[in-house]
């Protein structure tokens, strides 16, 4: 574990400077007020000490991996909306965002330290996932873009779905390392497939299920993706059992053959990635405006402003990666995915180094959705697969997101601490130096 | 288990890496492709917010197109100004997001746009590093201010309104103006380009360059050079009947003249057809005929030129397929022979040059924003159209043109000025009035023709314009 990431914090901070700095005076942008800069380093830092301070042998490398990308995307959301009439304070509301998750991940690192205690609460957890994803078919939920995954609760408006998907993988880590064994054990074969026992695959199922179904209703592709693909990356995790990676391809084949059968906006989905240029005004404008203007940053790109994302619709939610790779341009956008790899790496490292099962699926298992989750946007806007609208963790503009990927790190760095005390203790035991 | 999340993680790194190559598929192997595809407007879009370089005339100083920056919803935009708009639209041209570009704004696009090429000077890196914008080169041209505004004018108050002034250093080949009238307001065309293109007098065409016409009696000066070549003599005389029949074709003189014994110099000060047409049929033949004319740079299509040219021609048939009449009228600029004002200029400043035609050229310098010369073509001999001692011969002729022609309009005090006439008939309406010119010949600076279309007799339509525009070059001793 790496305990001490003072540096990395400071070259973080720095680069964010520097691209405000490149937006306001070459770009001639206006300023956004410079206390928000301030809050926004003050914040992070003041959270890379607590976590020190409190978790003092967490993985904290991932912090400035956080600041490096939520600093990069309040430099995208302000570069590509400081001149658009009615949207020019997004990048500040973001820095708000970004203020309240990193108190969340401050409160859940200051009270969750034995964090093993929500284990025993998975049910719970479990059902209250599938009611908060439920909750936006209440009269408070509403439609954005088509797509139902909003609850309008007064002040603030959020996306259960970002938070369920935690509670989620809090369940699967929980139920799995308890049931692992006797999961692992099968007792039939069909197709020469060792099949698992039905009785303890049955609340897996179920669960998964629940959530996979409400969001293909919500019409949520890319968090249907999400919520199918990390329980079977963590099954196979815990049993090592191909059989439920096969079982999963055979049931996601049958299922997106079925919802393309069933929703127009599938087939829309689907039709606008294999041909574009087919109707390029319209539902291949959005992916085609992504693919030309990616194109147009070449090697080293545009330049900070000097690039066309704005013709992107959603470009600073959905598509804010679209905008990296024409105005940093290759180079850049691949030092941005370096950064996500970093981060999956760390969370990798410490689900091996973890100590108990469910520690290490937990870790696992928001790690694997951290990566699958970049994986799926990029590969959407960059045309490698069909689009499914997710945001890019971190990066994009979106209160939710940002909170719950938060909570995701401080999880993680719990996680951490644990291991790396353990690693601790057993160096104090041991005799001379390394 | 952690054999299985190792497993899972290069599952993860694959997927990083498979981005990473979708990325450079895009941004590498396909950019080109998609940046020419036509649903995508970013090049148009760059091309209007950032500044294109200046377009500057032959003084370094006189700005003939500029980008001036507006500011709009969505950020700056540059919009194109022409300061001295119609006067040299032909030569700068005209950029249009719409009705694309022509002239030196298409011809030196990669100098003047800001994003093409690479950063080529300090300034340009430091931009380029920090995403600045990068306004494009400046490029310097050879125009002289002043006498293209002037020719301009005249043009214009000509008496068909219609025609084509094109003036040269014989000496380096820079083209000191090149007008062509109607003209345009290249300020205007995005309005008015619909209405424009289809007007009957055609101001979109530069008639300098463009369009062909019979040259008459101005192409006489090539007779010469042939004859001279093929061992005519200055004083060598030759008798003038007033009409000279070949088969199936009868040489009349203009206007009905007729002047018996002349020297081949009074010949063509008086622009005899008779016996040009004589010494054409009997001494130079028409294969010799044709190669001087290749040699002047007829059937030369110009391609390397800032602005497009139409070639000049002699004959559609090859030399051997000549009747005798096809090659007598071909002696004085008739029959099938065309050309414009640009090469009959550059057929005078051969002449004036020693029979050197110098490589012409409308681009002086390219020079970075903050005034660094990038790119500065040299001066070279485009063809040898004539031996020296031939073209020396050529000249005093063509002084003698003035001397004994009696042109007196076309003289300069204290300097020998030649010419020579052409009265072309175009078969509709008055015939083409052309006048060739250089001075001083003996140190020649300036090669300059002028044509009016439809604008009757040399001596009354273009030599007077052509005088005015020589004095006022001369005199001002640039």
């Amino acid at each position: 574990m790496t305990q001490r990431a003072f540096t990395p914090m400071v070259l973080a901070l720095l680069v964010t400077t520097l691209g405000f700095a490149t937006l306001i005076f070459v770009q001639e942008a206006a300023s956004p007020p410079l206390i928000y800069g301030a809050y926004y380093a003050g914040t992070l830092f003041v959270l890379y000490l607590g976590v020190r301070l409190l978790l003092p042998h967490s993985d904290v490398l991932l912090l400035p991996i956080v600041t490096l990308l939520t600093g990069l995307g309040l430099v995208m959301i302000f570069r590509l909306t400081y001149n658009v009439e009615g949207a020019h304070k997004l990048a500040l509301t973001q820095a708000v965002w970004i203020l309240i998750g990193s108190g969340t991940m401050f409160l859940l690192v200051l009270f969750f330290r034995n964090y093993d205690r929500i284990f025993d609460y998975k049910y719970l957890l479990a059902i209250a996932a599938v009611f908060l994803i439920a909750s936006t078919f209440t009269p408070a939920g509403y439609t954005v873009n088509g797509a139902r995954l909003w609850v309008d609760l007064g002040p603030v408006n959020f996306q259960p779905s970002e938070f369920a998907r935690i509670a989620l993988v809090v369940f699967f880590a929980g139920y799995l390392a308890e049931k692992r064994d006797v999961m692992a054990a099968t007792s039939r074969s069909f197709l020469g497939v060792q099949l698992p026992a039905i009785k303890y695959f049955g609340p897996v199922a179920l669960v998964w299920a629940a959530s996979f179904g409400l969001l293909v209703f919500e019409k949520d592709l890319g968090s249907s993706l999400l919520f199918f693909a990390v329980p079977l990356l963590m099954l196979y995790a815990a049993t090592g059992r191909t059989a439920y990676v096969l079982l999963g391809a055979v049931l996601f084949s049958l299922g997106s053959f079925v919802t393309f059968l069933l929703f127009e906006h599938v087939q829309l989905r689907v039709q606008s990635w294999l041909d574009p240029w087919r109707d390029p005004d319209g539902t291949g404008f959005q992916i085609l405006q992504s693919i030309f203007n990616i194109a147009d940053g070449g090697l080293l790109g545009t330049g900070l402003g000097a690039g066309f994302a704005q013709t992107i619709p959603e470009v600073e939610t959905d598509f804010v990666f679209s905008a990296i790779a024409s105005e940093l341009g290759l180079l850049g956008a691949t030092a941005v995915l370096l950064a996500f790899l970093a981060f999956t790496y760390r969370g990798t490292k410490i689900a091996l180094l973890a100590e108990d099962d469910a520690s290490k699926l937990l870790a696992f298992g928001l790690t694997a959705m951290f990566a699958l989750q970049t994986l799926i946007i990029v590969g959407g806007v960059t045309k490698a697969i069909p689009l499914t609208g997710i945001t890019l963790p971190f990066v994009s503009y979106g209160g939710s997101s940002v909170v719950g990927n938060f909570i995701l790190t401080g999880l993680l760095l719990l996680v951490s601490e644990r291991a790396g005390r353990r690693e601790a203790e057993g160096l104090a035991y041991r005799d001379g130096p390394l | 288990m952690n054999a299985h999340l190792r497993r899972t993680f290069y599952l993860f790194v694959a997927g990083f890496v498979g981005l990473v190559v979708m990325l450079a598929y895009w941004q590498v192997y396909s950019r080109e492709a998609l940046a020419n595809n036509p649903e995508n407007g970013f090049q148009t879009q760059r091309s209007i917010s950032s500044p294109r370089g200046l377009i500057l005339a032959g003084d370094g100083e006189t700005v003939l197109a500029k980008s001036v920056k507006r500011g709009t919803p969505r950020g700056p935009v540059y919009d194109r100004v022409y300061p001295l708009g119609a006067a040299f639209s032909n030569v700068v041209g005209y950029w249009s997001t719409r009705y694309g570009a022509t002239g030196i704004e298409i011809s030196n696009n990669s100098d003047l746009s800001a994003i093409a090429g690479e950063p080529e000077t300090l300034d340009d890196l430091i931009n380029w590093a920090t995403g600045g914008p990068q306004p494009g080169n400046n490029v310097v041209l050879t125009l002289d201010p002043e006498l293209q505004e002037l020719a301009y004018q005249e043009l214009s108050a000509s008496s068909t309104g219609r025609g084509a002034v094109v003036a040269l250093d014989p000496q380096t080949g820079e083209i000191l103006a090149m007008v062509t009238s109607p003209s345009f307001d290249p300020n205007q065309v995005d309005e008015n380009y619909p209405e424009l293109a289809s007007a009957p007098n055609a101001p979109l065409v530069d008639r300098a360059t463009q369009s062909l016409y019979p040259p008459g009696s101005v192409f006489k000066v090539i007779t010469a050079a042939a004859a001279l070549e093929a061992g005519v003599s200055p004083e060598d005389e030759f008798f003038d009947s007033g009409a000279y029949e070949l088969p199936g074709y009868t040489v009349n003189n203009f206007e009905g003249k007729e002047y018996g014994e002349v020297t081949f110099t009074r010949a063509l000060a008086y622009s005899i057809n008779v016996v040009f047409a004589k010494i054409a049929v009997t001494i130079v033949g028409a294969r010799p005929l044709t190669e001087m004319a290749l040699n002047f740079g007829f059937g030369d299509p110009y391609d390397d030129f800032s602005v497009p040219v139409s070639g000049s021609s002699v004959n559609s048939l090859p030399p051997e397929e000549w009747t005798t009449g096809t090659l007598a009228q071909t002696a004085f600029g008739q029959g099938e022979v065309q050309t414009n004002a640009f090469e009959m200029a550059l057929v005078a400043s051969a002449i004036a040059n020693d029979g050197e035609l110098m490589e012409p050229r409308l681009v002086r310098e390219v020079r970075s924003p903050d005034g660094i010369i990038l790119d500065k073509p040299t001066e070279s001999v485009r063809r040898q159209a004539l031996p020296p001692s031939t073209a020396r011969t050529l000249n005093e002729m063509m002084q003698q043109v003035i001397i004994q022609g009696g042109l007196t309009e076309a003289e300069i005090e204290g300097m020998k000025v030649a010419g020579k006439t052409g009265t072309a008939e175009s078969g509709n309406g008055l015939p083409h009035s052309w006048w060739i010119t250089f001075a001083p010949a003996d140190d020649p600076k300036i090669a300059m023709c002028v044509m009016i279309e439809n604008g009757g007799r040399a001596d009354r339509g273009a030599l007077p314009i052509a005088a005015r525009l020589m004095k006022a070059y001369l005199e001002e001793g640039v």
